[in-house]
């Protein structure tokens, strides 16, 4: 098979659904340094920004990138209020409790969107897009747009959390939290952040695979396997490694077409997390073990 | 917070009773479907047939002694434990003379291996494909309008090789519907010399599947044949086919025969896509069954409405005939159904009612078939392959 | 509706509250004992299904088969291949604190899932096993289920004494240790990886159980029964709402959550057709919900798990 078939049905839809991934792995991976624990409801998360993107495309017509920011403010304000409803209350417990109240969390969140959206597979627009040839690269116009998008939200993340105060804030948090708290940072706030944060990224991977596929109440669920083994493949805390987990569990995925039976595909991201929680838990750049 | 508790539980008990108490006269049908989970998209339609017949039943007359005939939804979930939950509470809690349903084959199998068979209560499935079904050791108590897997994948192999499709690549989704299918496809297609380039599986729910239809055409094949469902994942395939350009033609089974492809992708787009279904042998039964329906506001190109319809009203028939005697209902409705007798159409409810009381044989004929049901409660079925015309689906050859 | 439909509906109930309530005991023991998050409960439920279904049908066309060995038998191979099954598990997975274990237990039910679908010469593929003899399967609807019932009860009353004999003696109070004070549990000499890795493939054991107990009942298995939400998370709920930690508790769990779920669906279904669609996903929300609530509000459960740790008579002398 040429390189250039190579490059351009197994590459680069790995690398768009890389992206995605790495767009829920940053947030997956900054909840587990900053609140140490994994967040079941992830994957919903992003379903519900999804459909909140297609209700304003829908009322008001308008092209789905636009109703980006729109969902990704409305998905954080979502995160925000499940923190202060439910796991607020179970902070001093052990963390797992809090994580299997965000496998009820998640499950809540899919209802809600069965409930409001109905189950049938939906999209933002019709009808099909071509490819653009490239020099022999076939790109979609969506998928150039997937990929910037999400360099230029964790970039943007990135220099929050280098320069700003509350990105400063945030790590500190995620390093030593005691420590933190000693030093006179509201951990309130801090919590507040980095779930606005996470929620609104998942909307963004939840947009961003509507835009590529299709929309359904289960796209999110599907995700969360892949979004966790970013996450710990990159390396838990680090906002890099999860941006490059992400995009290796997407490659993977579509390489793995080439050596396993296709029905296997799901099962890649799986093998791919054993492996680094066998032989590297701390990820390839060396985040924390929790 | 222990009371708590024990009172939900008590008022949930009190309202079984209570949702038991009024309709004393009514005659009950079972309608079990996979109204949540993977087929939720699909189920809304097929339920909205059968109560179709429903309400031509209690229009034309009511049933039996001018009862009311009314379909009592149960969700399976489209699972074995919902299926034979909802079975369980259809059978004992309704009391229901009969069963349409459940939809999908493994509910069909755990809700007749635990409820129905033992209670003796007919069942009727309008999606449930799965030569497992044909094997049952039933009683002769379920049935089913929808053919076999087997039937639609011979058939259609014998049709593509018919006219002309000589090297194709297969896809198919990795549940029981999709890997009948295929398997019956291949075997016939290969048996009547065609070469399969290409046979893969795959999984419900990824976002791409362009490295699946890679491999799949690296054997050279122009023709892709989906075995998948057109609401679903097999809208995802077909789509990304097309937007890179990996097959030129392009085949579904009756799962892809939906709305969904025309809505989504566009008309103009699906030019060399035929999909195949079960219909009637006399179009009239289905003429008359798409008019009713759509009149009811029903789409009636969505999937498995003709054979959830005949289901229905072959199960009314079935009870009116046996005179409201529950284990009577599978000999009757093999009576009423058997190719002998006066012709009954869709619709035609006060006909059969003075038919069968005047005792006259009468033979349904369904907007999906015949239903001439064999030994083991199967229909071969009647196929034809469909094109996206102007206006939706149009009919282009029968299948043999 | 009559008398009878009502008590058939009842056995029924009692038959599935009973499976369940040996996959809740078996959860306890992971997760009540041993502090273990086993999110792939379906996939041990699958694999003791599948081996009795395996084991005790009748042979099919290119699959592995028609021993048609009694179905006892069929019940102890799914025991041992659950344990089986999740001995190599646990030992790659048990050492992954508790959030990783939950994902990779996910992982786990999911692979378990995609190869019995994927494997036909093994399992039918997704199409399934079918014709799995039932015991007095034969007799009239009433008898049938009556006598599955006893049955389940029965193997419910020998698997609920058994752990509780375990949980009182020495064994149930060194997993204990280990649960709550792993260091120090550590530092006099238990072994703890060895005793977690004996609650994990014992949980599981008790889990396949359940799944061969279900197959029979429904003489058939297939591939969709394996749902997460079915299988993995009512468990779940049922052990939590119950009482982890108390086996009594993980029993009355089973109960007051399956009746919760099944007779809630005769309400739904009394609303109009669109709304009944809808309300079968608003319960999935109250399910959701009454975690959080449960979690929050009483996390012990309805049976907290006994204080001192055993349930012999107190003689009173110690207060």
């Amino acid at each position: 098979m040429g390189f250039l078939e190579l490059i351009n049905f197994y590459v680069i839809p790995g690398v768009v659904l890389g992206s995605i991934y790495a767009l829920g792995a940053v947030g997956i991976t900054l909840v587990f340094a900053i609140l140490r624990y994994a967040h079941l409801a992830h994957g919903d998360l992003a379903t519900l920004g999804a459909f909140l993107a297609l209700a304003v495309v829908t009322a008001l017509g308008l092209p789905p990138l636009v109703a980006l920011p729109v969902a990704m403010i409305g998905t954080a304000a979502v995160a925000v209020g499940i923190d202060k409803a439910f796991y607020e209350h179970l902070r001093e417990r052990p963390k797992i409790v809090t994580v299997m109240a965000s496998l009820g969390i998640a499950l809540m969140v899919r209802s809600v969107v069965q409930v409001v959206w109905g189950v049938d597979s939906e999209s933002y627009v019709r009808g099909i897009v071509r490819p653009e040839n490239y020099f022999g690269l076939r790109i979609k116009d969506r998928e150039i747009y997937t990929l910037v998008f999400m360099i230029g939200l964790v970039g943007v993340l990135q220099l929050f959390l280098a320069k700003s105060k509350w990105g400063k804030a945030m790590r500190a948090m995620s390093d030593n939290p005691n420590l933190a708290l000693l030093s006179g940072i509201d951990n309130k706030k801090v919590v507040m952040l980095t779930w606005i944060i996470a929620g609104g990224l998942c909307a963004a991977a939840g947009v961003f695979l509507g835009i590529n596929t299709e929309l359904k109440s289960m796209m999110g669920w599907h995700m969360l396997l892949p979004m966790f083994a970013a996450a710990i493949l990159g390396g838990v805390g680090r906002v890099e490694g999860a941006v490059l987990g992400g995009l290796i569990v997407g490659i993977a995925e579509e390489l793995s077409v080439l050596v396993l039976p296709s029905e296997y595909k799901a099962a890649m991201a799986f093998v791919i997390l054993l492996f680094m929680l066998l032989v590297r838990p701390t990820g390839l750049l060396r985040g924390k073990v929790l | 917070m222990k009371s708590k508790f024990i009172a939900i539980a008590g008022g949930l008990l009190a309202a079984t009773a209570l949702a038991g108490a009024p309709a004393k006269a009514d005659v009950k049908i079972g309608l079990i479907g996979g109204v949540s989970g993977p087929i939720a998209a699909m189920a809304p339609s097929m339920v909205s047939a059968a109560q179709l017949a429903f309400q031509q039943v209690n229009e034309q007359g009511g049933i039996l002694d001018g009862e009311k005939l009314v379909g009592v939804v149960g969700d399976s979930a489209c699972n074995p434990q919902g299926g034979t939950d909802a079975a369980t509470k259809a059978v004992n809690i309704e009391g229901v003379s009969a069963i349409v349903g459940p939809h999908c084959s493994g509910a069909v199998l755990a809700a007749a291996g635990s409820v129905t068979i033992p209670a003796g209560i007919t069942v009727v499935t309008p999606s449930g494909t799965s030569p497992e079904i044909t094997g049952l050791d039933d009683k002769d108590t379920v049935f089913r309008t929808v053919p076999s897997d087997d039937y639609q994948g011979r058939a259609l192999a014998r049709t593509l090789k018919e006219k002309g499709y000589d090297k194709v690549a297969v896809a198919y989704i990795n549940n029981d519907y999709g890997t009948g299918l295929a398997n019956a496809f291949k075997a016939e297609f290969e048996a009547q010399g065609g070469e399969i380039a290409g046979f893969a599986a795959h999984e419900d729910g990824k976002a791409s599947y362009r490295s699946n239809l890679a491999e799949l055409s690296s054997g050279g094949a122009d023709t892709l044949v989906i075995f998948d469902y057109g609401d679903g994942t097999g809208l995802t395939i077909l789509r990304q086919a097309l937007e890179n350009g990996f097959f030129e033609k392009f085949v579904g089974g009756d799962g892809m025969k939906s709305d969904a492809p025309i809505n989504e992708l566009g008309a103009e787009n699906l030019a060399t896509f035929v999909a195949s279904s079960p219909v009637g042998e006399k179009s009239d039964s289905l003429d008359i069954f798409n008019d009713a329906y759509k009149a009811a506001g029903g789409d009636p190109d969505a999937i498995f409405v003709t054979t959830s319809y005949d289901a229905a009203f072959l199960l009314a028939l079935a009870v009116e005939k046996a005179g409201g005697d529950k284990a009577g209902v599978s000999a009757a409705l093999r009576e009423i159904s058997n190719g002998e007798g006066e012709a009954i159409l869709p619709g035609e409810w006060e006909k059969a009612k003075k038919l069968i009381a005047a005792g006259t044989a009468i033979d349904y004929k369904g907007a999906a078939g015949d239903h001439n049901f064999d030994a083991a409660g199967d229909v071969p079925g009647t196929y034809a392959l469909f094109e996206v015309g102007a206006d939706g689906f149009e009919v282009m050859v029968e299948m043999k | 509706m009559e008398l009878i439909g009502l008590a058939n509906y009842a056995l029924f109930m009692g038959i599935f509250i009973g499976i369940y309530a040996l996959l809740a005991l078996g959860l306890n023991i992971q997760w009540g004992f041993a502090g273990l998050f086993n999110a792939g409960i379906a996939g041990f439920f699958a694999v003791g299904a599948y081996t009795s279904a395996i084991l005790t049908s009748p042979a099919a066309d290119g699959r592995l088969g028609g021993f048609e060995l009694p179905f006892f038998v069929g019940w102890f191979g799914a025991m041992v291949a659950a344990a089986l099954i999740a001995w190599p598990i646990g030992k790659i997975c048990l050492r992954f604190r508790s959030d990783y274990l939950a994902i990779a237990t996910i992982g786990v039910a999911e692979i378990i899932r995609l190869v019995i679908k994927s494997e036909e010469v093994l399992t039918n593929g997704a199409r399934g096993i079918t014709n799995i003899p039932r015991p007095f399967g034969d007799l009239p609807y009433v008898q049938s289920q009556l006598a599955y019932l006893a049955i389940v009860v029965a193997v419910l009353i020998v698997a609920y004494l058994m752990v509780q004999r375990q949980f009182n003696a020495p064994w149930g109070r060194m997993m204990r240790a280990i649960r709550d004070n792993e260091l120090a549990a550590r530092a006099m000499g238990k072994n703890v990886e060895y005793r977690r890795l004996e609650a994990f493939i014992f949980g599981a054991a008790l889990m396949g159980l359940g799944g061969a107990l279900f197959a029979h009942f429904n003489r058939s298995i297939t591939p969709e029964a394996i749902d997460p939400m079915v299988a993995t998370f009512l468990v779940w709920i049922m052990l939590i709402l119950g009482g982890s930690g108390n086996n009594k508790g993980a029993i009355l769990g089973a109960a007051v959550v399956w009746i919760i779920w099944s007779v809630s669906e005769i309400a739904t279904d009394q609303l109009p057709h669109e709304y009944a669609v809808k309300a079968k996903y608003i319960r999935l929300f109250l399910i959701g919900l009454m975690l959080q609530l449960v979690l929050r509000f009483r996390p012990e459960g309805i049976l907290p798990e006994p204080l001192r740790g055993d349930t012999r008579a107190d003689d009173g002398a110690v207060k």
